[in-house]
Parts: C-alpha cells; sequence; structure tokens
C-alpha cells in the first residue's frame, strides 16, 4: 500500500498518514454505487473459527458454483531468482521508526502508521510480482488461472502453506478475508470499500482451491495487482463491537519470514525470523530474509538517528535527502570503509510531484496564466543549487508505467520571454512599483503556493526569488501536512504543492482529471479541472481491457495534462540511496529493478513486487568491523553507484 | 507621567541610571541598534542607493523598480545592482553605482552555479556572515530580523500594557466584585495552554505579524493586571487620593492624575523583561515553525536552519550571537532601571 523505506516518505511531499488517506480516498471517491450490507454480523457476534453469515453477492455478480473445467493453469518458475547464494542468515538487522504504532492491527483506526509496512509486508498475498521481470510469481498460490468473464481469477493454494501458529493455510481463509474486510466491526472505511465495490464474490472450490471476481474487465497482467488479496487467520479473529479495542495489541498469525517477538511499548519491537518458515524453499524466496531478528527501535528525530548510526547502533540508514548523502555522510567512518555509501538507480512508478493549479481560481482560470507561470519557474536553478543536481526534472504528471510513459512530452522550461509573452496574453501587461504584474482591474498577479512540508522551503523561496522576475509574486503556506492536504482536497487553494504516491502497473487518470471529481470537495480531482473531451477518454481507458489500446490512451491522455496546464511536474529521484555498515551485505547486483529500498527486509512492497530481504548480515565480518574500528585500521572505502536499471533519460 | 515632565524624582532617577555604566551604554547602543535597523533599507539592501545613469539619477531605495532595461541591460526584471555597478565600471562612461555597505537583501538568494550554499563568510562576494542554506546573506537576514523582532516586541508590549494596566487598576479601584470577576477570569485564562493554541492556529492559517500579535497580546496581558491591582490598592488607600476625592475629583481624574502615575514606576522596571520575552517567545515560535510565514527574516528560522547545518557553523553562531548580545544588554537596562527606580540607595553598582 505503500512504501517502507522512511526516507523515501521523507522525500515525498506527503507524509505516511496523508499518503494512506490519499490512497483511501482516491478508492473511495470511485464508489458511485449503493454499498450493500456487508454481514450481518450485528446481530449475532460470532466467536474465533464460527462461520461469519455467507456473502452478500450482488446481482449480476457471482463465480460459478463449480470449477471451470476450460481453466489453463499457469504458474511461473522459469523467471531469473534475484537473491544472492552467498547469502547466509543470522544476525540482528537494527533499524528505526520515528513513532511508536498505536497498534498492532493492520487494520481499523490508526493501522496506518510507519510500522504498518512491517505488519503489512509480511502477510503474503496469493502472488506477487517478479521485481526485474513485473510478471506473476507464485506465492500463496502455486498456480492461477482466469476466467471467461475478463474479471474472474482462480487460484490453487500451496499446500504447505502455514500460518505462523503452525495452523494451515486454508480456502477458508480467504472466503473469511473478504467477510472480515466487509464488517463494520474493523472500522475501517477504506477496506469496507475496496472488499464490496472492487472485490465483489470469492468462493471455496476445495481446501485449496478458490475463484475471485473483481468488478470489471482488467488487463490480465494487473488482475492479480488489482483484485488480488491476502488471507485472514480465520482461527484467530472474534468480530465483535469490541474488536478495535480488543485487537489492539494482539500479534495477529501471519505467512511471511518474520513474526513480532518482543514488543516494549514506546521503545521498540522486534521481529523474529521463523525458523522453519513454510515458504523457505520456494523458488524467489530462497536466500532471502537473511537476519534472525529486525529489530525497530523507536527514535523520534532523524538527526538523532542519524548519530545512533554513526555509532553502529543502527545498520543502515536512508540517505535519499541530498543534504544527508553529500554534507552528512562524510568523513572517519566512510572514509574508513566502516560504513559503505550506495546509490541505486531503479525504475519504479514516480511519485506525482507537481503544483497543482486551481481551474476554479478567477486568475488561474486562464489557460495563458498557468503556461506563463509553468514558464515562470526556474526549475534547473533549484535543481542545481539547492537539490545540489540530485533531482532531475519530472516530464510528465504520471511516468514509470513502462509503455504507457509518454516519452515525448519536454516540460515547459525556465523562458522569461514566453512567460511574458502569455501573461500579456492574460492581461498582465503592467508591472507596479514592486515588479509585480497588473492587470487592468488593478488585480496583482500574486498568487498562494500551499504546502505541507517545511523542508521544502528552501526550494520555494529559489522558486519565489526566479519568479519575481517574470512578475509573478509567489506566497508561501506553509501548513502541517495534513491540514495542507485537507485544504487542496476541499478545493481552497491556488496552487497545491503536492506529491501523489504512485503505484501499480498503469497510470490513473480518473481520480485526478475526471469532471466528475471537479469542483466537489474530498476528490483527488484538485486542479478541478474538467473537460468533456478528456473524460470520454478517461472512460475509455478505464473500460478497456487491450494493453496496446490503454498504452494509447493513457499517451494521449498525458498529452492533455500537458495541454490543459493545470499541473507543473516538478522533480523526481529516479533512485534509493543508503548508507550501510560494513558487516551488512548486498548481492553484487545491490537490487532490483523495483527495489524501493535497498535494506528493507519485508517480503513484499508498494505495488505487490517482492524485492525486500536480499541482504543479510555478516557476522564474522562485524567482529572483525569493531575489532579494526577499536585498532583505528582501515579499509577500502565503499561507495557504488549501479545503474543497471536507470531509466532511460535518467542522470544525476 | 513624572518622569517625562522631569520632577526632582525623575531627574534623580535618571542620574542614578547613568551612573550604571553597563546599564546606560547597553541602552545607549540598543538605541543605535534600533534606529539603524529602522533605516536598514540605506545599510542592507539589494538595490542601490544612488545610480548615475547618463546623466540621470535614481534612487531606487525607497523608489519603485527598475527594470533592467532602463540602465541598457537586456531583462525586465528588477535590476541587479551589484552586476549593474560591474558593467557600468566597465563601460567607463562616467556612469556610477553607489551600494549600501551589504549589497543583499533578506529575501535574494545568491545562488552559483560551482558551489552548493550555504556558502562560507567571504569578503570578496560580500557575504560578511555567509549565507544560509538558500544562499540567502546571514547579515541581511541577521539585521530585517533584529528589526521586525524588536518591533514586535514593542507593539506587543505596548497592547498588552495598556490592557493589562487599564484592566489592573480598575480592578484594584473598583475592587468587590469587579475585581473578584477578573481575578477569576484571568486564573482561568492563564490556565488555557497558550503554545498549544498557537500551534493549532498555526497549523490551520498561516499566521501573519498581525495575527500572531493579537493571540500574543491575548495570552499576554494578564501579567500586568495583577502587579497593577495590587499597586493601585495601596495607592487608592493613601491621603492624597482621599483629599482628591474630597474635592470632588471623577474616578478618572484620580485614577489618571493620581494613581497611575504614582503605580506606574512598578511597570517600567518590568518593560526591559517584557521586551526580552518578547524577541524570544517570537524567535521561538519561528523555531519551532509556528511563526511568521517564509520568507520572513527571522531568527528563530535561522537558529532552526544553523542547527540543522552544523557543518556550516557560521550559520548558528551568527544568530546565537546576536541573541546573546541582544538579550544581554536588554537584562543589563533592565537591571539599571530597577536600580534607578529603587527608593533604597544601596547599591553594588558604585
Amino acid at each position: 500500500m505503500k512504501r517502507n523505506d522512511q526516507n523515501w516518505h521523507r522525500f515525498l511531499g506527503a507524509g505516511a498518514a496523508a499518503l494512506a488517506v490519499l490512497l483511501i480516498a482516491g478508492c473511495g471517491a470511485e464508489v458511485g454505487e449503493e454499498v450493500p450490507a456487508a454481514t450481518a454480523a450485528e446481530e449475532t457476534p460470532p466467536t474465533a473459527g464460527v462461520e461469519l453469515p455467507p456473502l452478500v453477492v450482488r446481482e449480476g455478480d457471482g463465480l460459478p458454483d463449480s470449477l471451470p473445467a476450460d481453466l489453463v493453469w499457469e504458474t511461473n518458475d522459469e523467471d531469473p531468482t534475484f537473491a544472492s547464494p552467498e547469502a547466509k542468515r543470522g544476525g540482528t538487522f537494527r533499524t528505526y521508526m520515528l513513532a511508536f504504532p498505536l497498534t498492532l492491527r493492520t487494520v481499523g483506526p490508526d493501522s496506518n502508521g510507519a510500522f504498518a509496512g512491517f505488519l503489512r509486508y509480511n502477510r503474503l498475498s496469493l502472488v506477487a510480482y517478479h521485481p526485474n521481470t513485473r510478471r506473476p510469481i507464485p506465492v500463496l498460490a502455486t498456480h492461477w488461472a482466469f476466467g471467461a468473464d475478463g474479471r474472474s481469477m482462480y487460484y490453487k493454494l500451496n499446500p504447505k502453506a502455514r500460518w505462523s501458529d503452525g495452523v494451515p493455510v486454508t480456502a477458508d481463509d480467504f472466503v473469511f478475508s473478504v467477510q472480515f474486510h466487509r464488517a463494520k466491526e474493523i472500522v475501517d472505511p477504506w477496506y469496507n470499500t475496496h472488499y464490496t465495490e472492487r472485490i465483489r464474490d470469492v468462493k471455496r472450490y476445495d481446501d485449496h482451491t478458490i475463484g475471485v471476481q473483481g468488478a470489471e474487465p482488467k488487463p490480465l497482467a494487473e488482475m492479480h495487482y488489482q483484485y488480488g488479496f491476502g488471507p485472514q487467520p480465520r482461527h484467530f479473529h472474534a468480530l465483535s463491537d469490541d474488536w478495535v479495542h480488543d485487537y489492539n495489541w494482539k500479534i495477529e498469525p501471519n505467512t511471511g519470514p518474520y513474526q513480532i517477538g518482543k514488543v516494549e511499548k514506546g521503545k521498540y519491537i522486534e521481529l523474529h525470523r521463523k525458523a522453519d518458515w513454510w515458504a523457505n524453499d520456494l523458488t524467489y524466496f530462497r536466500h532471502r530474509f537473511n537476519p534472525d531478528k529486525v529489530r525497530v527501535r523507536v527514535i523520534r528525530d532523524m538527526n538523532i538517528a542519524f548519530q545512533h548510526f554513526l555509532k553502529g547502533e543502527l545498520d543502515s540508514f536512508g540517505l535519499v535527502i541530498p543534504m544527508y548523502w553529500h554534507e552528512k555522510s562524510v568523513g572517519e567512518p566512510f572514509d574508513a570503509g566502516y560504513i559503505g555509501k550506495y546509490w541505486y538507480y531503479n525504475d519504479l512508478p514516480v511519485p506525482s510531484a507537481g503544483m497543482f493549479l486551481n481551474e476554479s481560481d478567477p486568475i488561474l482560470a486562464d489557460p495563458q496564466v498557468r503556461y506563463g507561470l509553468a514558464h515562470a519557474m526556474n526549475f534547473d536553478r533549484v535543481i542545481n543549487t539547492v537539490l545540489r543536481r540530485d533531482y532531475t526534472r519530472l516530464p510528465t504528471f504520471q511516468l514509470g508505467f513502462g509503455d504507457y510513459d509518454n516519452r515525448e512530452i519536454t516540460p515547459r522550461p525556465f523562458d522569461l520571454d514566453k512567460a511574458d509573452e502569455y501573461f500579456q496574453a492574460a492581461g498582465f501587461v503592467e508591472r507596479g512599483a514592486d515588479g509585480i504584474r497588473v492587470n487592468a482591474n488593478g488585480q496583482r498577479l500574486s498568487l498562494r503556493i500551499t504546502y505541507g512540508d517545511s523542508h521544502h522551503t528552501p526550494r520555494l523561496v529559489v522558486l519565489q526569488e526566479e519568479a519575481k522576475k517574470a512578475g509573478v509574486d509567489l506566497q508561501l503556506q506553509l501548513l502541517d501536512r495534513s491540514n495542507s492536504f485537507k485544504q487542496m482536497r476541499e478545493k481552497k487553494h491556488q496552487i497545491g504543492w503536492m506529491t501523489w504516491n504512485s503505484q501499480g502497473l498503469s497510470p490513473r487518470y480518473w481520480e485526478h482529471f475526471h469532471s466528475v471529481n471537479a469542483n466537489k470537495t474530498q476528490t483527488n480531482n484538485i486542479t478541478n479541472h474538467a473537460d468533456p473531451a478528456m473524460d470520454e477518454l478517461i472512460m475509455a481507458y478505464r473500460a478497456s481491457a487491450d494493453k496496446a489500446e490503454r498504452v494509447a490512451l493513457a499517451r494521449r491522455l498525458e498529452q492533455m495534462v500537458h495541454d490543459a496546464g493545470a499541473v507543473i511536474p516538478t522533480f523526481q529521484v529516479p533512485y534509493t540511496r543508503a548508507g550501510a555498515w560494513r558487516w551488512v551485505k548486498l548481492p553484487a547486483w545491490l537490487g532490483t529493478r523495483t527495489s524501493g529500498s535497498l535494506f528493507n527486509s519485508q517480503a513484499l512492497s508498494a505495488g505487490s513486487f517482492s524485492s525486500g530481504g536480499l541482504f543479510w548480515i555478516d557476522e564474522e565480518e562485524k567482529a572483525r568491523v569493531l575489532q579494526a574500528k577499536d585498532d583505528g585500521e582501515t579499509f577500502e572505502p565503499i561507495t557504488v553507484v549501479n545503474r543497471d536499471f536507470a531509466q532511460s533519460g535518467a542522470s544525476g | 507621567m513624572r518622569l517625562l515632565t522631569l520632577n526632582p524624582l525623575a531627574v534623580k532617577q535618571w542620574r542614578r541610571f547613568r551612573s550604571i555604566k553597563r546599564g546606560y551604554w547597553s541602552a545607549v547602543l540598543l538605541g543605535v541598534c534600533v534606529v539603524l535597523s529602522l533605516g536598514a533599507e540605506l545599510l542592507v539592501n539589494s538595490r542601490a542607493l544612488v545610480v548615475s545613469y547618463q546623466g540621470e539619477w535614481f534612487f531606487p531605495t525607497y523608489g519603485g523598480f527598475v527594470p533592467g532595461r532602463a540602465f541598457g541591460l537586456d531583462y525586465d526584471h528588477e535590476t541587479n545592482y551589484r552586476e549593474l555597478k560591474a558593467v557600468l565600471a566597465e563601460r567607463g562612461e562616467g556612469d556610477w553605482v553607489l551600494l549600501p555597505p551589504v549589497a543583499y537583501d533578506a529575501l535574494e538568494n545568491d545562488l552559483r552555479e560551482d558551489a552548493y550554499p550555504p556558502y562560507p563568510p567571504s569578503f570578496a562576494s560580500g557575504h560578511y556572515l555567509g549565507t544560509d542554506s538558500t544562499g540567502r546573506d546571514v547579515l541581511a537576514r541577521l539585521v530585517y530580523g533584529f528589526r521586525t523582532a524588536m518591533g514586535f516586541a514593542f507593539i506587543l508590549l505596548l497592547c498588552s500594557y495598556v490592557i493589562g494596566i487599564a484592566i489592573g487598576c480598575a480592578m484594584g479601584f473598583w475592587g468587590g466584585a469587579f475585581d473578584l470577576l477578573f481575578q477569576r477570569l484571568i486564573e482561568i485564562w492563564n490556565l488555557v495552554p497558550f503554545l498549544f493554541v498557537i500551534m493549532i492556529v498555526a497549523s490551520i492559517v498561516v499566521p501573519d505579524f498581525w495575527t500572531l500579535m493579537l493571540l500574543m497580546v491575548a495570552f499576554g496581558w494578564t501579567q500586568m493586571t495583577w502587579y497593577m491591582r495590587t499597586s493601585t490598592y495601596k495607592e487608592k488607600a493613601r491621603e492624597y487620593v482621599l483629599a482628591a476625592r474630597a474635592l470632588g475629583a471623577s474616578s478618572a481624574r484620580m485614577i489618571g492624575a493620581h494613581i497611575l502615575p504614582n503605580a506606574i514606576s512598578v511597570i517600567v522596571t518590568f518593560i526591559p523583561f517584557s521586551i526580552a520575552s518578547g524577541v524570544t517567545a517570537l524567535t521561538a515560535l519561528d523555531y519551532l515553525g509556528f511563526g511568521l510565514p517564509p520568507p520572513t527574516p527571522s531568527w528563530g528560522e535561522m537558529l532552526a536552519q544553523g542547527t540543522n547545518h552544523l557543518e556550516s557553523p557560521w550559520i548558528v553562531t551568527s544568530v546565537v550571537a546576536a541573541m546573546v548580545a541582544v538579550l544581554l544588554m536588554v537584562a543589563y537596562v533592565g537591571e539599571a532601571i530597577r536600580e534607578a527606580f529603587d527608593p533604597k540607595k544601596f547599591t553594588y553598582y558604585e
């Protein structure tokens, strides 16, 4: 659901909470129909292991009663493996989180904090995507097949699959998962909606065979991502009105490599590797998830956490932020080779960072002003100075989806002549005493830019000063994250400085640009863009299950987004960076195409790519390094830049 | 007020104040700093003081913006006078530019292509105290930040004293139910966690100078009421007030002409410390990010930057030194005033 690398989070304009809201909103907003009563669970509180009432299936939905005979079962173990056979099992990986979680539940109130990823991505799904080839690979399911209606899938479960308490994972756990996530007792509208609106039916054919039906046909390559889900331990949950409270600190059985072993409230959580994990010998899980323990400490400040890292109390630290890579990560432990630095280019959907211009604003309603504004933004200067040439300009609103990308678009460059031309055309001809443009009505070309992250202020003050040259006055409005996001979702902003998390296998346009979401609060169309021609293409794009057609439509849509000028794309970071002590070893190839972080211990990651857990702790090396550090001996410094998966055009 | 009408007591107090050297010189220095900062545009500014161009004189400091084209440069935006100076000198046509001693303003990003900010102090570039992380001149931000902070503290002092004195006086003068009611109200009001209120407000709207002022005054006036209340109570019972009453003076006259001038001496000694607390309060709020919106030059914002960029020590040392100096001077002045107003003559200062 979201990335786990905290530094990645830091880079994103919206924080974890805001992202969660955003995703919830993104999907929630798509619901147009009436939500049927999910279960009748309110009347008879079930106890653990007891069957919930049967699923409500709507008219027109539903899977066949018996398994269709003509299914073509697929599996995949021919794609190359990506873990290193040299990996050694053992040791403790020490990392940190900025706040202690408010709950250990994976659903319900407060369940989307910084620790949630450790829980969520240790709950395996039916299939995952190969992190290099992006093809499905078996996880809980060994085989899968697609139904004739274009929206059904059938899975054969791995009979070896076990919950962490040893109970076998069966088809019933999947049926229960849908019942559970539809239940009102979990107090989680996002999951309620997702499992009623997106997942329409689930059926048990035998203990190890299930069928899943989604809302609408999707390209086959995206089916698992759109409609796949994980099981829920039926024997563990007793749904009741107090479920949220009763299960707040209970440790739920999971299917992944790690389970919570030790909790010291407010201080740390320790995850322990399962000694006899059922998936140890699966093709794509061999030699992965190597540390015996993952200890996640609470350190409430990033600067302080970094000091802990320098002292060797944390094994790795994300260094995406330029200041951390360039200025803080220098000196003794780095020069002496005790800590290595890794700069790794990946090929992931790029977060949509941009300036979102509210078209309902009287000034910004004029496309000439929007174009002029784009030409008045000196992003290159920001990149070359405060961002240390580490970031690059984002050319389009959505990027990093392979074939779907429209690479023919070049972003509007900083060009005072062009800006002047457009502003003149919009009636902003004269300049006032302060150099800011004024139109015939005496209105100043002054625009408010709303943002929610104080460490973006340096970028904005540079833009602000440069924009004065074009006669534009930018007023910076720094709010806290959730309020800045709220203001944009209520469409009260003029310019929203915002980053949308991107994931999945293809770009999304409906939530951001369809007119049904314009001029309405609580939707993600924060530009209030409304264009019937675009609506038509968006609906065609959503309805199409043919990849070639979708690709063509996506590229046209991206061009329309560019032509509308309502989004000024800002920056992209096409890589991850981290530092790690010498004893934390990585494969020679460091990571995978879709590695959002190199030192991620989880089985899955955002977008269901299975890229984590490739590193290992070399205990002998650790003893050696610590000894050398005491004796003042040094090693060869490690600084690795890997561009194996750099996207075309990515430089840095 | 008697202090201003130079009665013998005030003269005595003034002499006494002057005799305390470090307080007196601190006051002088502080006064000079404040006066200079009011004209900061003439000392620290990216706009030139005077430009003589082809026989025409320009005074851009307090005038409107002059596009580069007016001086034969090839752009329409505000002239970069530092560049203009070099250009005119090169042309050698007798045109010249007079720049202020520090030729940068507090908002301008002076960024170079060959190095990343913050840039260290350098006489060659004219950044005498270096720049911050976006290439803004530290000295310029210090000066303008000083003006903002002092201005804020003065206005805050004025507003909260006027309210505090008025209400405190009324409480002491009328007493009874009015006094009781306000005592309880103030006690309750004081329990509202002021910092949280500001944080909440700041997370919803961007507080500008006057919003912050309003908030600070709303929570700052209560302190003075207690002192005024007690000293009014005390003065009210004195014979001269009774005499005035016997002569038929109105309440307003009794308070304004008789009680206030005598009660005020208590207040005067608090003034410097209120200034100091006003400056520190604004700095603290800016440091935490709840103060004035960026890019307003502010000491708190610089302090925050400095602590995040300890590897560029010139930011944090400049602002800490400036802060210590100003607060120390204010404290010396306060100490001297307190001493000067002390009816007992005993002192350590002579």
